[in-house]
Order: C-alpha cells, then sequence, then structure tokens
C-alpha cells in the first residue's frame, strides 16, 4: 500500500450485532474499496443507511472494522499520528454545551496538540473564518443548529489538517449558512486539503466534488468523476404535451424514463432519439406539445438510477 | 501526551464547576458543616468528637454521593450525546481520554474536599479546639475513597446505561464498607461453598472500610504512617485495577 494516500480502504466490512443476545446482524458495510488522492474532494453518496457514516466512523477508529482495511496516510485509523492530520466534522455535531465557543475550539486545538500563542491565533483566526466572532464567548448550550454547526467546522479545520472528514456538513443549515460552509470548503481545497465529504444532498456534492462514490445498502455501486459518470450517459428530453392521454402516449411503444400524467397534460422524459420520433407521432395523432426542453443528465439522476438498478431499499443495510 | 492529558483534566474540572449539581452539593454540605454547631449547642461531654463525627460525616456522605453521580454517568453521557466523536476522533487514545476525564473528576472532588475542610478546621478552631493528625488522615483518606468509588463508577460506565452504572456503585459502597464483615460471617459458616464465596466476595469487592479513618479521627486515635500508606496503595491499587478494566471495555467499543 501507499503511504501517501491520504485515505485507501480495501474490502472493509462491517457487521453490527443488534439485540439483547447479540444475535441480530446487520451488515451496514460490505467489501468497500475506496482511494482518495491528495487535493481531492471526494464525495460519499448514498440513501440512509446505505454505509456513509459507518465509513467515516471507521476512518476516525470510532466503529472498529469487521473485515478489510483502512489507511489514513498509510497509517491505520487507531494510530493517533494518523489522526493528527485530520479533521473530522460528525454528522449533527455534538459540542461540550457548558463551554463557549472558543473555549471548545481551544480544547480541539490542545488534544490535536497545539499550545500557547499559535493555538490562541488560530482560534481566533477560524473563529473569524466561520463567522462566530461575536458568538465566541457564549456557552454553546445557547447556540443554534446553525451555530453548533459552524463552531464544529471550526474546531475541524483549527488544526490546519491534511485530510478533511465532513459528515453531513450543511446540514441544519439555511441557503445563507450553506453557501458560506460550501465556500469554506471550497477554501480548504485552494489550500490543498483533502477532503471526504458524504451527504445526501445531491447538489452540494455536484458543486464541490471532483469524484464521487455512490454507496447502497453498504455495497459500492458507482465510482468515479463527477465528469465521467455524467457524461456517459445519454442526452434526456423532456416534453409536456396536451390533447393525449399517458396512455395514447405509452401505446407509441417508446421508452419513457419518467411520465405523470396531469390530467390536463402529461408530462415525460424520454431519449434524444425517441423524442424525436414522439413528437411527430404526437403532433400526427392530435396532440399538442407545449413544451421540448433537452435536460442534462443529473448527479442526482445518476443516484437514483444506481439505487434502482441496486434493487435495494433505501433505508438499512441487510438484516440477518 | 501530558498537554493533551492536562487539556482533558481541566476541561472535565471545568464541567464539573458548571455542573449546578457539584454547585448544589458543595453549598449544601457547607451549611451542613455549618449547621453542626447547632448538635454541638446540646452536647455537654463530648464536645470535639460530635463536632468531627458530623464534620467528617457530612463531607464523606456530599462527596461520595457526588463522586458516584459524576463518575458512573460520564462516559454513558459522551457516548449517548455523541460528544465523544469529537474528542475521541482527536489524536488522543481512549486509555488517555479514560484517565484524564477520570483525573478531572478528582480534582474536583479535591478542590471541594479541601474547600469543606477548610470550612471544618477554621470552624474547630472557633471553637477553640486544635486540628489533630486523625482528622487530616481522615480528610485525606476520603479522597482516596472517592478515588476508589469513582473508579468503579467509571468502569460501571464503560458498558453500562447510567441508572445501573449509579446503582452498581452505590451498591459497591456500601458494600465495600461491609466486605470484612462479609469474609468474617463466611469463614464461620460449616458451608465450604460459602466461605469460597465470601472470600470471592471480599476480594472483588474494594475494602471501603480500611480506608475510612473517620472513626479513628472522632476518637483522636493515631494510627501508624506506614498503615496510612498500605491504606492508600490499597486504594489506588484498586482504583488502577478499575481503570484498566474501564480502558479495556471502552477500547474496543463502538460508537455507533
Amino acid at each position: 500500500m501507499s503511504s501517501s494516500l491520504p485515505i485507501e480502504v480495501r474490502g472493509l466490512a462491517k457487521t453490527y450485532r443488534l439485540g439483547f443476545w447479540m444475535n441480530r446482524q446487520v451488515r451496514a458495510l460490505q467489501g468497500l474499496d475506496l482511494e482518495v488522492q491528495p487535493g481531492q474532494v471526494y464525495g460519499l453518496l448514498g440513501p440512509n443507511g446505505a454505509g456513509k457514516s459507518t465509513t467515516i466512523k471507521i476512518l476516525m477508529n470510532l466503529v472498529q472494522a469487521s473485515e478489510g482495511t483502512a489507511r489514513l496516510f498509510g497509517l491505520p485509523p487507531t494510530d493517533e499520528e494518523a489522526r493528527r492530520q485530520v479533521g473530522f466534522l460528525p454528522e449533527n455535531p455534538a459540542p461540550y454545551e457548558y463551554l463557549t465557543g472558543a473555549e471548545f475550539v481551544t480544547l480541539a486545538g490542545k488534544l490535536a496538540g497545539m499550545s500557547g500563542h499559535e493555538l490562541d491565533q488560530r482560534v481566533k483566526e477560524v473563529i473569524g473564518m466561520v463567522e462566530m466572532e461575536r458568538a465566541a464567548k457564549l456557552q454553546i448550550r445557547r447556540y443554534s443548529k446553525g451555530m453548533i454547526q459552524r463552531i464544529s467546522l471550526a474546531q475541524a479545520i483549527v488544526n490546519r489538517p491534511k485530510l478533511l472528514i465532513l459528515d453531513e456538513p450543511t446540514s441544519g443549515l439555511d441557503p445563507v449558512g450553506r453557501r458560506q460552509v460550501r465556500d469554506l470548503i471550497l477554501a480548504e481545497r485552494q489550500r490543498g486539503t483533502t477532503i471526504l465529504f458524504c451527504t445526501h444532498i445531491i447538489s452540494d456534492v455536484e458543486a464541490l466534488c471532483e469524484r464521487v462514490v455512490v454507496l447502497v445498502g453498504g455495497r459500492r455501486v458507482r465510482e468515479g468523476s463527477v465528469r465521467e459518470l455524467l457524461s456517459g450517459q445519454a442526452p434526456v428530453v423532456e416534453m409536456t404535451v396536451e390533447g393525449l392521454s399517458l396512455g395514447q402516449l405509452q401505446g407509441f411503444g417508446h421508452e419513457l424514463t419518467y411520465a405523470q400524467d396531469f390530467g390536463d397534460r402529461v408530462l415525460l422524459r424520454t431519449g434524444d432519439q425517441a423524442a424525436q420520433l414522439l413528437l411527430q407521432q404526437t403532433l400526427q395523432a392530435g396532440g399538442r406539445v407545449t413544451q421540448v426542453q433537452p435536460t442534462r443528465y443529473s448527479l442526482e439522476d445518476l443516484f437514483l438510477d444506481a439505487l434502482k438498478e441496486a434493487r435495494h431499499g433505501t433505508v438499512g443495510g441487510e438484516i440477518s | 501526551m501530558i498537554r493533551e492529558f492536562g487539556a482533558l483534566t481541566l476541561n472535565g474540572f471545568r464541567e464539573a464547576r458548571r455542573n449546578r449539581v457539584s454547585v448544589v452539593v458543595a453549598v449544601f454540605t457547607l451549611g451542613l458543616l455549618l449547621s453542626s454547631t447547632l448538635v454541638t449547642d446540646v452536647t455537654v461531654y463530648t464536645f470535639q468528637r460530635v463536632l468531627a463525627d458530623v464534620g467528617l460525616g457530612a463531607m464523606a456522605v456530599t462527596l461520595v454521593l457526588l463522586a458516584i453521580f459524576l463518575s458512573s454517568g460520564l462516559l454513558t453521557r459522551e457516548i449517548e450525546r455523541r460528544t465523544i466523536f469529537l474528542v475521541v476522533s482527536k489524536p488522543v487514545s481512549r486509555a488517555l481520554f479514560i484517565v484524564g476525564r477520570l483525573a478531572g473528576n478528582m480534582l474536583t472532588l479535591a478542590v471541594l474536599l479541601l474547600a469543606m475542610s477548610v470550612v471544618f478546621f477554621t470552624q474547630e478552631a472557633l471553637y477553640g479546639m486544635a486540628v489533630t493528625r486523625p482528622q487530616v488522615v481522615a480528610a485525606g483518606m476520603l479522597w482516596v475513597e472517592l478515588l476508589v468509588i469513582s473508579s468503579v463508577g467509571f468502569a460501571m460506565s464503560s458498558f453500562a446505561s447510567q441508572l445501573v452504572s449509579a446503582v452498581v456503585t452505590t451498591g459497591v459502597y456500601f458494600a465495600g464498607h461491609l466486605s470484612a464483615d462479609i469474609y468474617n460471617l463466611a469463614s464461620r459458616s460449616e458451608s465450604g461453598l460459602i466461605q469460597w464465596v465470601g472470600k470471592g466476595v471480599y476480594y472483588v469487592l474494594p475494602n471501603l472500610a480500611r480506608l475510612n479513618f473517620r472513626p479513628q479521627a472522632s476518637y483522636e486515635v493515631v494510627t501508624p504512617a506506614m498503615d496510612i500508606l498500605q491504606s492508600a496503595a490499597y486504594g489506588i491499587g484498586y482504583a488502577g485495577v478499575m481503570v484498566a478494566l474501564a480502558v479495556f471495555i471502552f477500547s474496543r467499543r463502538d460508537f455507533k
């Protein structure tokens, strides 16, 4: 294994044992392989229970893998030196409520090995970066959810990490807060920080990530650069038809990727070539085409297709 | 490592200091200590003994209850509230986390014990009584007793819920004061099994009677320094075993 990779995961699996007798097993993760290159912003995408948080928890030494290996800069996550180079923001972070924001970020810095004037300066700097100067001396118990998210992000970057692991960093934030967090992530990327970013807000992944892996039911179902994954897809055309029913349109025999009958009109999506024929057939049958719009295959479409292909429920891993 | 340990300890101290329960307990105990003046008003001959009994007794009861409260729920609370995620993910070993948090609790208890002792000894001085060596020893050994109780609470908290930890730790406190009696009673039995169980209970439970020097303080009995040191070493050793157990269990836990 190369020691220069910020994250390297091979055949990672995790089975949770549940119940009083520990006889119920939930396979949260099954044979995951992952490589994150230096400086990359890497997205972990998947529905609830896909294994995203489990992967991150294994990387942060919060959960032990049942099988396989995980490495941070070539070291196992149990190694403190590996974690020294990492900043971590968990999902729904819960900082110590009795501390003020500044005290909490200072504690995080001290635990990461910082001290003295350097730490004081850096605490001020990161609190400024998350725009929490005015609330820095307030106890965290008085913070809103958005403020907790920001101060937790500040503690994640206080030690100038080489790798930033963010679990749902924009959850609970208003649009302005989301934009600020996204800008902060982009600034960290500019600084050369590698970022592993886990979310189910697809627009965030599309805006921030260079490479993405889609997990479903604990398995990897898609992996690649965002551009590669989207460019390989055939173009789709969205049409709105009036004067014909959905049944009549389906009767033309074209594959429709999406179809919705609103009574007075039908909204449908189909491939580029099929759209040309469908357009002619609709007009010949007396229908009116009120809108034709080519649509870009989005990461959301890719995500939903991946879910369909995996033929898996959207919640939870495999249970036995 | 020392810097991280210091940060964890001071954070634990700050948490306890800002916890309303600690403040209420401190105020309550100080009130209780001062109320011993009322008890001494109705005492004719054994004035100093009653003052020492009530004062040291009040300190012991309230600090033991506080130690159980602070220790038995600490790790469980950290896991349930998920505050642990932000600490264990830092370059800090789980063993250091446990030891640092315990040190924070013990620092809190030491500060409270010191404040209470100052009030108690000042009260004695105001009555014109001398502070005796057995009283100082009793106050010091109370801290060792609190260390043992806290470490049991930590060991329980590493795998059980707050309620279970608190109940078991309270049970261990009472049984620990009776462990020598359990051993003596069992050794008088004719049944080999009961003798064996009695011995087992005696060795597993902490012998807290060995750390209780309050009767000696009341009766002004001077204990040899070697006995005090041996008792302190026993208490610290027992606490060490409990902390090792807590670390062993905690290091293997998944935080879901």
